[in-house]
Formats: structure tokens, C-alpha cells, sequence
């Protein structure tokens, strides 16, 4: 496992940047692909906004953009229908993949 | 820079059995010979094969089980647009001079590892396509007003051109309102809006300007050739948007000396009912706030000039195979062979494959 999958597993999402470029690198690598020096890792604030959604079967799921412009897939938490550019709360874990879901915040 | 020209083409039935792919490289390919005149084994010097099944060695094995011990044999895979690739790295052979005729095979099994691309942590659980089709359609949806009933038109349409192509997964018709009711699989996506991954090969044989004429009464010749690759990363794209589409069309246009407005024929990659819509737009086709019409249009008119051989949706997508099957429509559209099918007096032919949500585009202008 790589740290990155590791630390999800704690429940934090690490998020990868190279200090030298001020570069956020993301899928997080060990190398910066400019300077090519190696990354660092900050804490993510674990709070995003939706930017797309829909559902599947009871579940809202959606893209989120979370710190530094990160974009990933999650399950949306939400008991009425979200909206875009509303702010949520990331969770996350990881079991042979990653989970990230995000509760809508004020729900 | 030598030209290059199609000058053989082959395929087999596309079908949900699970199949050996190795038999299947060998039907299509055996179609693909039989199909050009005064053939010799001792002509190919190069034999490439596209495919997402983990099998090795196939382009060695596709040569050995044709009797062809060529220069250059390898695999080449770039998930759904594979079959693209290959061709375009067996013009690159021939224009270059490395090679004067090369087989291109392309080939998948019902169930392949192609589906799903792991690499992508930004997808988090949610790897199957269905997910990043549900964003493009509910964004298409959101940002040009789209409808349910122009999303399933091209559900529609691909279907009924499906059926007058024997090679079709699908030969079934499905009306607007089948589409629309078809089975929800997220609030954005019915189950006759997806193509489905499916068995089957397909094959084409390329030559150089100088030897088509000897193995084809109507070599076909590649006049444009466009790729991009913008991320690998789904959630890297810019929604509402294939910018590598856009980038390559202008390629592709630029070098075939050519504007969209001139096509009379495309095969486009309907992945999902959305795709066909966004490609059309990008292609400069239409724009996207009409690429709905455009679509009803063509329904109402029975004009087949998009996707007539049924497209991905009606004809089935067995990945590493898609790119050359396209490719063979077109072909078989300029050279006035594809029956039922036929545009009438096709002279400019368009190929639009692509991969993992757009991320990767290849596209390919033929002439007559």
C-alpha cells in the first residue's frame, strides 16, 4: 500500500504537493512531474463542493472539487435533493480501493 | 512521407458469448485476406493487434496462425480507442517506410479488464464508467438544456442502423419510447442509453500508395490523422467539454486540408447517448445547444450519416476491436459497399474514437 492509501485507511486524505513548484500533484506521486524534486503532503481541509450529481438507487453520488482544485468521485450524503456549488464534508477510508463520501453541510 | 490506403477489410459477429480471442483474431483476419485481391503472405511485413485482454504475445501468435512471419508484430493497447491507435501506428510504418503492408487486428472477449481503469484513485469507488457517464449526461442536461427524449433519439436511431449491419450485437429495434423507459441505472442513465462490451475481432490490411493498387479495385486512402490525450484522470476533464476531441478534430482537419462541414459520413463514439451529442458538437458538426436537434433531424429524415452502421450502442463495444470497425464503415462507405446502409456519394468519410471519458481522442479523415 502506498502512504497515501494508508493514510485513507486512517481516515485522512493526504493531500500531495511539491514545495518548490507550489504545485499541488494529484493522483498524489513521489515526484513532482516538473522539478522532478521530491513531493510533501499536507492535510486536506476535507471540505469541497459539489460541482456535478446524480443517483443511483437511493444514493446521490457526484463530483466534488476539495482543496487546491482536486476533483474526485463520492457518495453524497443528503437527505433532500443537493445543488451545485453547496459546500460538503469529506470522509474517507480505503478497502483494496478508495471510498470518499461527502456529507452536504447544514443537511 | 509515403501515402497510405485501406485495402482489405474483415470482421466477425459482435456477441455477448464469451470467446477465445485468439480464434477470433484468426476469423477476422482470414475474412480480411480473403478480401483482397492477388494476396501473399510474403506482402505483410508488419501484423498488429489491439486488445485489453491480458493474452501475450498476439501479434506473434495472430502471425504464426496466418503463415506471415512479418518485420514488425506487437500489441497495442489504449483502452476503448485501441483499435484507432493500432491503425495509426501502422500508418506511421508504412508512411515512414518501415513497413509497405500491415495487418491491423483488433479483438476483445465479452468479459476484459478494459472496463475499468484502476489507476484512477479520483474515482474512488465509483470506477465504472456508468458513474462518469451519469455527470456528462446530467451536465449536458444542465448546461444546454438537453432532453431525455433527444438523449434516447440517439438510442433510437443507432439501433435501427444496427439492424441492416450483420455484424451488429443488436439487430433488435428500440423505439424513442423503449429508450425512455428502458431501466434505470442512475437518474441520468437508462440502460439502452450505454453501449455494452462485447465479444468480437475486426481487421484491416494497409498499404502503401505504390502496392494498393495491386491488393484493391478502391484503395481507400487516410488523408487526416488527429490524437490528443489530455489526463488519464476522469475528474481532470473540464465537464460539458471533450477537449481532446476538439483538438484532435482540428488536426486531423488541418492535415487532410479539410473542413467539418465537408464530411458526408462519421462513426462517432457513442460510448453513452451523451457522447454522440458532445462529439458532434466538438467535431464542429453542430453546436451543442443543438446537437439535440441535429440528432432529431437525422432520425425524422432517416439520413444515416452519423454512426450508420449502429455506432457503439447498436453494434456493441468490444473495446480493442471498436476503432477498427468504425474504420471499416467508413471504408466500406467510400468505396459504395455498405447496402442498406449506403450514404449516397460518400466522398469524405470520418472516424471519432476515444478513451476513458474523452481523456484520449483519435481521429482519422479518409477519402475516396
Amino acid at each position: 500500500m502506498t502512504f497515501f492509501e494508508d493514510q485513507l485507511k486512517e481516515g485522512v486524505f493526504q493531500i500531495c504537493y511539491c514545495k518548490n513548484c507550489n504545485d499541488t500533484i494529484w493522483p498524489p506521486k513521489e515526484i513532482c512531474h516538473k522539478c522532478h524534486n521530491r513531493t510533501d503532503w499536507k492535510k486536506s481541509t476535507n471540505l469541497g463542493k459539489i460541482m456535478e450529481f446524480s443517483k443511483r438507487e437511493s444514493t446521490y453520488f457526484g463530483l466534488i472539487e476539495i482543496d487546491d482544485g482536486i476533483r474526485v468521485l463520492g457518495d453524497i450524503l443528503s437527505s433532500s435533493i443537493p445543488e451545485i456549488g453547496q459546500s460538503v464534508r469529506m470522509s474517507v477510508s480505503f478497502n483494496s480501493k478508495p471510498h470518499y463520501s461527502f456529507l452536504v453541510e447544514n443537511n | 512521407m509515403n501515402k497510405v490506403a485501406i485495402v482489405g477489410t474483415g470482421q466477425t459477429k459482435f456477441s455477448k458469448d464469451e470467446r477465445d480471442v485468439e480464434k477470433l483474431l484468426f476469423e477476422s483476419a482470414s475474412n480480411c485476406i480473403q478480401s483482397v485481391n492477388n494476396y501473399d503472405s510474403n506482402d505483410i511485413d508488419g501484423v498488429l493487434v489491439s486488445t485489453n485482454n491480458n493474452s501475450k504475445y498476439l501479434g506473434a501468435i495472430l502471425s504464426e496462425t496466418l503463415g506471415i512471419r512479418p518485420k514488425i508484430s506487437h500489441s497495442i493497447e489504449h483502452l476503448c480507442s485501441s483499435g484507432t491507435n493500432a491503425i495509426i501506428s501502422a500508418y506511421a510504418y508504412i508512411s515512414s517506410g518501415l513497413s509497405d503492408m500491415v495487418l491491423v487486428s483488433g479483438v476483445e472477449s465479452a468479459t476484459n479488464p478494459g472496463q475499468v481503469l484502476e489507476w484512477d484513485r479520483s474515482r474512488g469507488n465509483l470506477e465504472h464508467p456508468i458513474y462518469w457517464g451519469s455527470m456528462l449526461t446530467k451536465s449536458h442536461k444542465r448546461k444546454f438544456q438537453t432532453t431525455e427524449e433527444e438523449l434516447a433519439i440517439v438510442s433510437a436511431k443507432n439501433h435501427k442502423h444496427a439492424m441492416d449491419n450483420p455484424f451488429a450485437y443488436s439487430n433488435e429495434p428500440r423505439t424513442i419510447s423503449e429508450v425512455m423507459n428502458s431501466k434505470q441505472i442512475t437518474d441520468d442513465l437508462r440502460i439502452l442509453d450505454c453501449s455494452r462490451s462485447c465479444s468480437g475481432s475486426s481487421s484491416i490490411l494497409l498499404a502503401s500508395e505504390e502496392k494498393a493498387k495491386i491488393f484493391s479495385d478502391q484503395p481507400i486512402e487516410i488523408t487526416g490523422i488527429g490524437q490528443k490525450t489530455t489526463s488519464a484522470s476522469f475528474t481532470k476533464n473540464i465537464l460539458g467539454e471533450i477537449e481532446s476531441t476538439r483538438i484532435a478534430a482540428d488536426l486531423a482537419y488541418k492535415m487532410a486540408k479539410i473542413e467539418a462541414k465537408q464530411i458526408d459520413v462519421a462513426e462517432v463514439h457513442d460510448a453513452f447517448s451523451v457522447c454522440e451529442l458532445m462529439a458532434i458538437s466538438e467535431l464542429g458538426l453542430t453546436s451543442n445547444e443543438k446537437s439535440g436537434e441535429f440528432v432529431r433531424d437525422l432520425f425524422n429524415t432517416e439520413n444515416r450519416m452519423i454512426n450508420p452502421r449502429g455506432g457503439l450502442i447498436g453494434a456493441g463495444h468490444p473495446l480493442g476491436a471498436t476503432g477498427i470497425s468504425q474504420t471499416i464503415e467508413i471504408t466500406n462507405q467510400l468505396q459504395g459497399k455498405s447496402d442498406k446502409r449506403q450514404i449516397s456519394n460518400a466522398k469524405i468519410g470520418l472516424i471519432h474514437n476515444m478513451s476513458a471519458a474523452g481523456t484520449s481522442s483519435s481521429i482519422m479523415v479518409l477519402k475516396n
